[in-house]
């Protein structure tokens, strides 16, 4: 212990990811990369727009992303919230940390760097891998890099803001069929925030998965929109400062057992 | 003398007490239906087809995913009380044999199951009355799907009931229901309809689609349809409940 200073947040960070990879937490990552891009290549092979080879463009695979992202991400991101968290419920960690000068605030915010360090990088290798898929599918127009990068950064921020959420609720609330439950029904909230209308999108994270899309189906019209890039950044700053809030609230407790 | 199946079950509901489980159990349904009919009020249509649209856009996307892990939460919630302390040496160390625990444990969490199909049938009836103003009632055969999606909920409850006893995490079997109801979806998308057979989520999401036209469904309810679900809902529920019958016994105590 001499050499690591107690409460600091790196070490912090350094066991967290040691604690990853008895949680499995890579695999279930590895879930979201598989499934997202599972449901992307399936809707995209499956649209009447992308039957004649000649007229295929990187629209249809950013419709299947912005309809797979929000599928897929919300349970799996309360799996690996719940994962993290529940160790410490089961273990006591929560008052080993304590002991030992991380504070379960502290504790929580070293996960969210660590969760979101996973995240980051699924994410990076579901767009790079509809990126080669659809050159293999022989999608030959040029990349929309502003709308696709756009899609990827706001689809990002909305994931980690949920993942943060989720992060909260599992430490506060030692059932985690809440956290779960929550989660799921934050699924059907993002698979149909697309169909409500649009005050209904910004009342919880979930809705907005649909303000981030950027491609879809009108009838039987393909469109393609830009994500809502101020909605977003409201949502980043409340949620950073809420959560900032609620874990430095966690410090104050009394050490849980 | 070892207590018999109806006192274990009575013993499993009694733990439910104060366990939350009417979250899942009431809101999902009510939460699915109110989703379909709020995007329907929402984009100004009407139910083309009545009672039978309002069914559709609230049950079929329920049995591709929601439906099913549901009651993979409800399964790790059942599971959860032997998970901690050492309440697992006290359920291995009863005189209760281990297949009435997991028959006791399964049949928990398909009656939570069915009551959720019950909420579900209540919630289409009252909004297809109060918010759409639907002639009439509800068709007798949805009454029936209900019905078979109570015998259909048994074998995902069988598999999601062993899964959460083998890993201690409550997230664990869940993320594994999710992976199955993918596969269920993609396989019933294919219009395969002999996966009912051998995976239990693709065969509660085939009793949701019953009758309604979606996927490889012809839109009629029939004899052969309804007997496959039934025997599929037997096969697989007994043969899941028998290796996760085998599967405990040759675990030990945990230290």
């Amino acid at each position: 212990m001499s050499a690591v200073t107690v409460g600091a947040t790196g070490p912090v960070v350094v066991n967290e990811f040691a604690k990853l990879r008895h949680l499995r937490v890579g695999l279930v990552a590895g879930l979201m990369v598989l499934g997202t891009v599972a449901l992307t290549l399936l809707s995209t092979v499956t649209s009447t727009e992308f039957a004649d080879p000649a007229t295929r463009t990187w629209d249809v695979p950013l419709a299947g992303l912005s309809l797979a992202v929000p599928m897929v991400s919300p349970l799996l991101l309360a799996v690996v919230a719940s994962r993290m968290v529940d160790i410490e419920h089961q273990g006591n960690g929560w008052l080993l940390g304590s002991t030992s000068g991380v504070t379960p605030g502290a504790l929580c915010r070293a996960k969210l760097l660590t969760a979101a360090t996973v995240v980051v990088a699924a994410t990076v290798v579901t767009h790079l891998a509809v990126w080669a898929l659809g050159r293999l599918a022989g999608i030959d127009a040029p990349v929309p890099v502003g709308l696709w990068a756009g899609f990827a950064v706001t689809s990002l921020a909305v994931n980690l803001v949920v993942l943060a959420l989720h992060l909260v609720l599992s430490a506060k609330v030692d059932n985690q069929l809440v956290a779960l439950g929550i989660g799921l029904l934050g699924t059907v909230v993002a698979v149909f925030g697309s169909g409500f209308p649009a005050w209904f999108a910004h009342a919880t994270p979930w809705g907005y998965y649909s303000l981030v899309a950027v491609a879809g189906y009108e009838g039987e019209h393909l469109v393609t929109t830009a994500p809502s890039y101020p909605s977003v950044l409201v949502l980043v700053g409340l949620a950073a400062a809420l959560f900032v809030l609620v874990t430095s609230r966690f410090d104050r407790q009394e050490a849980r057992s | 003398m070892t207590p018999s199946l109806s006192a274990v079950l009575g013993t499993e509901l009694g733990k439910l007490k104060r366990s939350l489980s009417w979250s899942i159990v009431v809101l999902l349904p009510l939460v699915m239906v109110f989703a379909g009919s709020f995007m329907t009020l929402v984009s100004q249509q009407q139910l083309a087809d009545g009672w039978h649209t309002l069914w559709l856009r609230s049950v079929v996307f329920y049995g591709l995913f929601p439906l099913t892990l549901g009651l993979g939460i409800l399964a790790s919630l059942v599971w959860r009380p032997e998970h901690r302390g050492g309440n697992w040496n006290a359920l291995m160390s009863t005189p209760v044999p281990t297949l009435r625990i997991v028959l006791a444990k399964t049949l928990a969490i398909a009656l939570l199951g069915a009551v959720m199909q019950l909420v579900l049938l209540v919630a289409v009836v009252v909004t297809g009355k109060l918010l759409f103003g639907l002639p009439g009632l509800l068709p007798p055969r949805y009454l029936v799907v209900t019905a078979l999606l109570v015998v259909a909920v048994l074998p995902v409850a069988a598999v999601q009931s062993a899964l959460s006893m083998a890993f201690r995490s409550f997230a664990a079997p869940v993320a594994v229901a999710l992976v199955g109801a993918g596969i269920a979806a993609v396989a019933l998308a294919a219009e395969l309809g002999g996966v009912i057979f051998v995976l239990p989520h693709a065969l509660t999401a085939r009793a949701t689609q019953l009758a309604t036209g979606t996927f490889g469904d012809s839109g009629q309810l029939t004899a052969g349809g309804s007997l496959a679900i039934v025997c599929a809902s037997a096969v697989l529920t007994l043969l899941v409940v028998a290796l996760a019958t085998r599967f405990q016994e040759r675990r030990d105590v945990r230290v």
